[in-house]
């Protein structure tokens, strides 16, 4: 027998693509894929949000926020039914029984839960220095449930997490990555929706107090606390310099005048402060 | 102890078959290594204290088996096979048998 | 700018990574196929087949087991390649040079081994590949992979 020793320079088991042409192949049909889910999940989503009716929603609210129901404030839910008390009649918010609570909290915010219930953080109240301004971030959690834009957030969201688990197992790495990138932009809502809410506010506000007064303060002073606009690339919340103008704008295009806004009532001043060891724990 | 994984040992007459000899270890990797080939897993390339350390393990299977074989009477092993396994996390099986036989 | 960085430091962070793994994974397969392509030749006298072999009488002076072995693991460039390719399916190129570079080298160091020994051939070889450790691809695993060559290196009794 004979051997012969050869040596070929080729290497047959190595594909010849470049490592990064693949890269951009991959990521670029990845974001395709993405793109295309997401728009079809978020139009169908939309429309299937409009298609719910506000019984199912009531119930569904009744059994995943239960939790709220037990200690409604009476103060909060004085000013919200004058507002609701304003509405015009054929506003689809009647069919709604609304719920206002007071969380412990020093965040100054509110949120709007599926069902109508709406919660008032501590802080809010604590820093707001009229009537007006309370009212207008009540009517702006209205405009929400007028809108439902909270069924539509918890929608996309919950579609677009629970797809990338499936796809990716729970455990690896691209599905954290990809809930991060989902929570970061689906978790607030879109700058449409905020402006649409500030809209309906406003003029909510106007029919309720018969003028515009207070209706900026809110963002003013998230403004101030806040300081310059951080950029994050991830996110995509309004910044609340350009709600105050559009709010600005929107009141001198219609006309509404501004007067002079009420000082907050007694009777939710005192409630900020001791009462608050009734509130239980909120998970939020 | 003469050791091939051929059928026979080249050169050499098997005279009497003692039947299989085998040897095992199982050897977990230990924390500072583990750090090493973490960092190392970032820029890819050899993991050479798992090289080493899978060397070591393989080695004493390997002695284990002649052991083995020595105390039935034999002077070879032939016909060897190795085997790898993960047992359990981060712990892996060295596994190594063969035939004893004497040669002369 | 500051601001920028601290607010994406997860972002910056991955493409950082991204960015080490790569250069240094694809430095050091170069470095390394450079290094095999240069041994392989040196070595290519000594014969390596995966038969057994028949010796004629008092041909062979001794025989004895060599082996060698490499643990590799991928970058985390290639890493994150392979988990996308999981994603659509198709061939894992970010694999391939890995397990061939792993391959190479364990029968090289057989081979070195075998003629450190003063072998003239190596007849049987066995080639083995298992993974150490955790799935490559899980979160904080050390995933890699060993080869392993061995064969029977023989001396000839050469006049």
């Amino acid at each position: 027998m004979k051997f012969t020793p050869k040596h070929i320079d080729e290497n047959v088991n190595v594909s010849k693509t470049h490592p990064l042409g693949e890269l951009a192949w991959l990521v670029g049909g990845m974001l395709l894929l993405a793109l295309v889910f997401y728009l079809v999940l978020g139009v169908t989503a939309d429309l299937a949000v409009a298609k719910i009716p506000i019984k199912a929603e009531v119930w569904l609210g009744e059994h995943f926020v239960a939790s709220f129901e037990a200690n409604e404030d009476e103060a909060l839910r004085r000013r919200l039914q004058r507002l609701l008390d304003n509405l015009p009649a054929d506003s689809p918010l009647h069919q709604y029984t609304f719920t206002v609570q007071l969380v412990k909290n020093e965040e100054a915010n509110a949120l709007a839960l599926p069902g109508g219930h709406i919660v008032v953080f501590s802080g809010l109240v604590e820093q707001a220095e009229s009537e007006n301004e309370l009212a207008m971030v009540l009517a702006h959690e209205l405009g929400h449930f007028a809108h439902r834009d909270h069924l539509k957030r918890l929608g996309r969201g919950l579609g677009l997490t629970v797809a990338a688990i499936l796809v990716f197992g729970e455990d690896s790495a691209i599905s954290r990555l990809m809930s991060n990138l989902f929570l970061a932009t689906e978790s607030g809502y879109s700058r449409q929706q905020e402006s649409d809410a500030d809209r309906f506010g406003l003029e909510l506000l106007v029919n309720s107090f018969g003028h515009a007064g207070g209706a900026t303060d809110f963002f003013a002073r998230v403004v101030k606390k806040a300081g310059r606009r951080v950029p994050y690339l991830l996110a995509s919340h309004p910044h609340p310099e350009d709600r105050i103008e559009e709010l600005q704008s929107l009141i001198r295009e219609n006309g509404y005048p501004v007067e002079k806004s009420a000082p907050l009532g007694d009777d939710l001043l005192s409630e900020t402060e001791p009462e608050q060891e009734a509130e239980t724990a909120v998970d939020q | 102890m003469i050791m091939t994984n051929v059928g026979s040992v080249p050169g050499k007459k098997i005279v009497e078959h003692f039947g299989i000899v085998q040897g095992s270890t199982v050897r977990a990797k230990h924390f500072g290594r583990d750090m090493m080939a973490g960092l190392k897993n970032l820029v890819g390339g050899e993991l050479k204290g798992y090289t080493e350390l899978l060397q070591e393990s393989r080695q004493e299977a390997m002695d284990r088996m002649s052991e083995q074989a020595r105390l039935m009477g034999a002077n070879a092993v032939v016909n060897i096979r190795f085997a790898t396994s993960s047992v359990a996390q981060g712990a892996a099986e060295l596994f190594a048998y063969g035939t004893a036989v004497k040669v002369e | 700018m500051l601001e920028v960085i601290f607010g994406n430091l997860d972002l910056f962070l991955f493409l950082l990574l991204m960015a080490v793994g790569y250069s240094c994974g694809t430095i050091a397969e170069k470095r390394h196929y450079k290094s095999i392509i240069r041994r392989e030749k040196e070595l290519i006298k000594l014969m390596l087949v995966n038969a057994e072999g028949h010796f004629a009488d008092g041909a062979v002076n001794n025989s004895f087991l060599v082996s060698g072995s490499m643990v590799v693991s991928n970058d985390y460039f290639k890493r994150l390649l392979a988990i996308l390719r999981n994603f659509f399916g198709g061939r894992v190129k970010a694999y391939e040079t890995l397990i061939d570079r792993a391959r190479r080298e364990a029968i090289l160091r057989m081979k070195e081994e075998a003629k450190a020994k003063g072998a003239h051939m190596i007849v049987n070889l066995r080639l083995e590949t298992s993974t150490i450790g955790r799935s490559a691809n899980k979160k904080n695993s050390v995933g890699s992979i060993e080869a392993l060559a061995y064969g029977t290196a023989v001396v000839m009794n050469r006049p």
